[in-house]
């Protein structure tokens, strides 16, 4: 647990020391984030060894006091955390475009950073509603760098984040109520199917389905994720959503009675796979660049809630592994795509699509990145997104009382080829590329390819990564 | 018979209130009946046996909120009578009436319910090195929820400040302010202090005992006694993450040297607390203050 808490700690340290400075410079967090990630892996190491962790914070065990819980998840999470922000530093560093020189970018990344892991370790009710506050708090913070223009998007995803706090917060108040406790473990062994319960986590179902930008909760999400610095949609994107989707995957699959969960399983699903339709088509329609990538996020949040809601539906625990696959490669490929394009459109000068006319010929590196990525999005073998995707397939094809589900994947899937095709297809018109703005630089776009090459080698280790995973999330 | 006259008088005049804060004609109408609403919450959360919620409410819900909300208020253009929302009432009431009829569905059975953490509290209230529950709560038991809450604060006035404000013109202090002013002051900062003295015992602490100081500060502000509070004077970053450090700082030598994350060695308990609590309070009381008059810094290119 002490190298989970040094994760957690070095990160959130460097923050206040860059803040009592007044310092702009990425070194120290850089540093910060990579001895985050070193710590990580060996907490990932010692828990996957040794099996789970407590540790009751203050020495008070609950109900009195709050308890951190580092499962063989919760440390991948961790790992998952530290290389995503270690990623998007390099590129931030080293982007002419990045908007970080001149604003707080480096603390309050640290500071997103240490939330996530607070986010990650917890295990109580309360405590998960104070991460929330200081998750929505972060990233509003940060999307407002982007200037003036981004004000009115930031604006909204603030307030809906609070309203979604506080219906988070009165379910938590409820079920408090009810029970006396807030650890998760405790409160398993409690529940019972009573109107009390069911209203509570309906409240809490609501608040946190707005915040991870479940569909049809998901409006706020692309003018902010596309309006905010590059380097910050591809944080939002990637990581801030999956914190309020990993509390609701342990408040349903662990608290909830099992009827309401199977009802409720039913109806994410449906949510989902509204989500990759609506949010597919958006992608394939919207004439801006970081738009589509935004509501391609939207779209594969979708499969994410479709796996949630199937897994509860029919209390399958395969699709645990489906579930946190998707989480994990969406979030590789989703750096990448969003640095990509970031990059793309700074370079080229114009938001839009159409800027990209001819990028294979102008900025080759930035434009392999968007297509490995994209492929991962589509689930086109060999990548994470592809593995995920068949893992979820596999029940749903087994009977024809399923193939409903199995046909809204493919439609999902044929949405995300279209968009991502799109671009691509526009990128390989050669005969009258755009002009750039500005010399395309090379180092940024590599690092936007890292990511993508990451979500491509996930593949490579498909099978240990499945049968690892298995063991870890039951 | 009185206590009942007294309850329902209270609820029914929070509900007038909250129906005239919607309604009012202008924000400026708003904001200064939301502050009324704030003192006359604080009075029912007395009412109820809450004393700690009171004090919280008045000094944070309705006054600090309010000078907030009429800060807010000077930087918005002028506003522009709408009538944008004026479609959406009917529904709005219906849905909120269905949620109501939901809540109180869930609501009412706990009314038979007994809790059973509050009798652990005290219990365990000998070992925590204060003698109030809620602050033991806050400070020992729950101190991790604490320390984010702290963390919380911060995050609000660094998103605050990325916004990067024009600074509100200050008029020349009129007389009665500043003879007032001169007066009121040490009494917020006295008070203030008191509030922190006593949180070890009873009702009050450091988010009470900051607001009051940031409400002391904030005066002697405008009335010109104060210099200007900048981000970019190092005293004052150091105090605004003064209270976050010290409690990290206990957090991580307590792990790496005591008996775990956050766990007082049994002597230290109580000057831990209290320790971490004046550090706590400044933090707050000088968030607070540069959040209402706080001097924009050098705008960069």
């Amino acid at each position: 647990m002490t190298l989970a808490l040094m994760s957690l700690l070095l990160p959130l340290a460097s923050a206040l020391v860059l803040l009592v400075l007044r310092a702009r410079s990425p070194v120290l967090m850089i540093l910060a984030t990579l001895g985050s990630l070193i710590a990580a892996a060996g907490a990932l190491y010692q828990v996957v060894d040794g099996g789970e962790q407590l540790l009751a914070l203050g020495g008070w065990e609950p109900p009195l006091g709050i308890r951190f819980r580092l499962t063989p998840l919760s440390g991948l999470l961790l790992v998952f955390t530290a290389l995503i922000h270690l990623l998007v530093a390099f590129y931030a560093a080293a982007s002419r475009h990045s908007q970080t020189r001149h604003t707080d970018y480096w603390p309050l990344s640290g500071l997103l950073h240490a939330s996530l892991v607070a986010l990650w370790l917890s295990n109580d009710l309360f405590n998960w509603y104070v991460t929330l506050e200081l998750l929505g708090l972060v990233a509003v913070a940060l999307v407002t760098l982007a200037g003036p223009k981004a004000y009115r998007a930031a604006m909204r995803y603030l307030i809906l984040s609070l309203v979604a706090s506080l219906f988070y917060l009165l379910g938590v108040a409820l079920l408090y109520g009810r029970y006396g406790v807030l650890d998760v473990a405790l409160l398993a062994s409690l529940t019972e199917a009573d109107a009390t319960t069911h209203t509570a986590l309906l409240l809490m179902t609501l608040g946190l389905m707005l915040k991870a930008a479940l569909w049809p909760l998901h409006l706020w999400l692309p003018p902010a994720h596309a309006g905010a610095p590059t380097a910050v949609s591809a944080l939002l994107s990637a990581l801030v959503v999956k914190g309020p989707l990993f509390i609701l995957w342990l408040i349903w699959s662990e608290i909830a009675p099992p009827a309401l969960a199977r009802d409720m399983g039913f109806i994410m699903a449906l949510a989902g796979v509204a989500a990759l339709l609506s949010g597919g088509w958006s992608a394939m329609r919207t004439p801006y660049i970081k738009t589509l990538v935004a509501y391609s996020t939207v779209a594969q949040l979708g499969y994410a809630l479709m796996a949630l809601g199937l897994l509860l539906y029919w209390e399958l625990p395969e699709l645990h592994v489906a579930l946190w696959l998707f989480v994990l490669s969406h979030g590789l490929a989703k750096v990448s795509m969003f640095l990509a394009a970031g990059e793309m459109q700074a370079t080229l000068g114009s938001k839009r699509i159409s800027a990209l006319t001819g990028a294979t010929q102008t900025m080759p590196v930035a434009m392999f990145a968007f297509a490995v990525a994209g492929g991962s999005l589509i689930g086109l073998p060999p990548s994470g997104g592809f593995l995920a995707k068949w893992l979820l397939l596999q029940p749903l094809f087994a009977e024809p009382a399923n193939w409903f589900w199995a046909f809204a994947v493919l439609l999902g899937t044929l949405a995300s080829a279209v968009y991502v095709f799109r671009v691509v297809a526009l990128a390989f018109d050669r005969a009258k590329p755009t002009r750039p703005d500005f010399d395309p630089h090379v180092l940024a776009q590599w690092l936007a390819l890292i990511p993508a090459l990451l979500v491509w080698g996930m593949a490579l280790v498909s099978q240990p990564l499945i049968l690892w995973l298995t063991g870890v999330t039951h | 018979m009185i206590e009942w006259l007294l309850d329902g008088t209270l609820a029914a005049l929070l509900l007038i209130l909250a129906i005239a804060v919607i309604r009012a004609s202008g924000l400026y109408a708003s904001v200064v009946l939301f502050i009324a609403f704030g003192l006359l919450l604080a009075l029912t959360w007395a009412r109820l046996g809450a004393p700690d919620l009171a004090l919280a409410e008045a000094a944070i819900g309705a006054g600090l909120t309010g000078v907030l909300l009429l800060g807010a208020l000077a930087h918005a253009r002028p506003e522009r009578p709408s009538n944008t929302l004026y479609g959406y009432r009917w529904p709005a009431a219906l849905v909120s009436m269905a949620l109501a009829a939901l809540l109180i569905r869930a609501v009412w059975p706990l009314a038979e319910t007994t809790q059973p953490l509050p009798a652990q509290v005290m219990t365990e209230l000998e070992a925590s090195g204060v003698s109030h529950p809620v602050t033991a709560v806050l400070l020992n038991f729950r101190a991790w929820d604490t320390l984010l809450e702290l963390l919380v604060v911060l995050f609000a006035f660094l998103g605050l400040r990325q916004l990067r404000l024009a600074p509100l013109a200050h008029t020349e202090p009129w007389p009665l302010l500043a003879a007032w002013g001169r007066l009121l002051a040490p009494l917020a900062l006295v008070i203030g202090g008191y509030l922190l003295w006593r949180g070890t015992s009873a009702p009050g602490g450091a988010f009470q005992g900051g607001a009051l100081l940031a409400a002391g500060l904030v005066v002697l502000r405008l009335n010109g006694v104060l210099p200007a509070l900048s981000w970019r004077q190092w005293p004052v970053r150091l105090g605004v993450l003064l209270g976050v450090t010290v409690f990290l700082a206990v957090a991580a030598l307590t792990h790496a040297f005591g008996a775990g994350w956050l766990t007082y060695p049994v002597a230290w308990n109580t000057p831990l607390i209290v320790a971490i609590e004046v550090a706590a309070t400044l933090s707050i009381a000088l968030t607070l203050a540069l959040l209402v008059v706080g001097e924009p810094e050098e705008v960069h290119p």
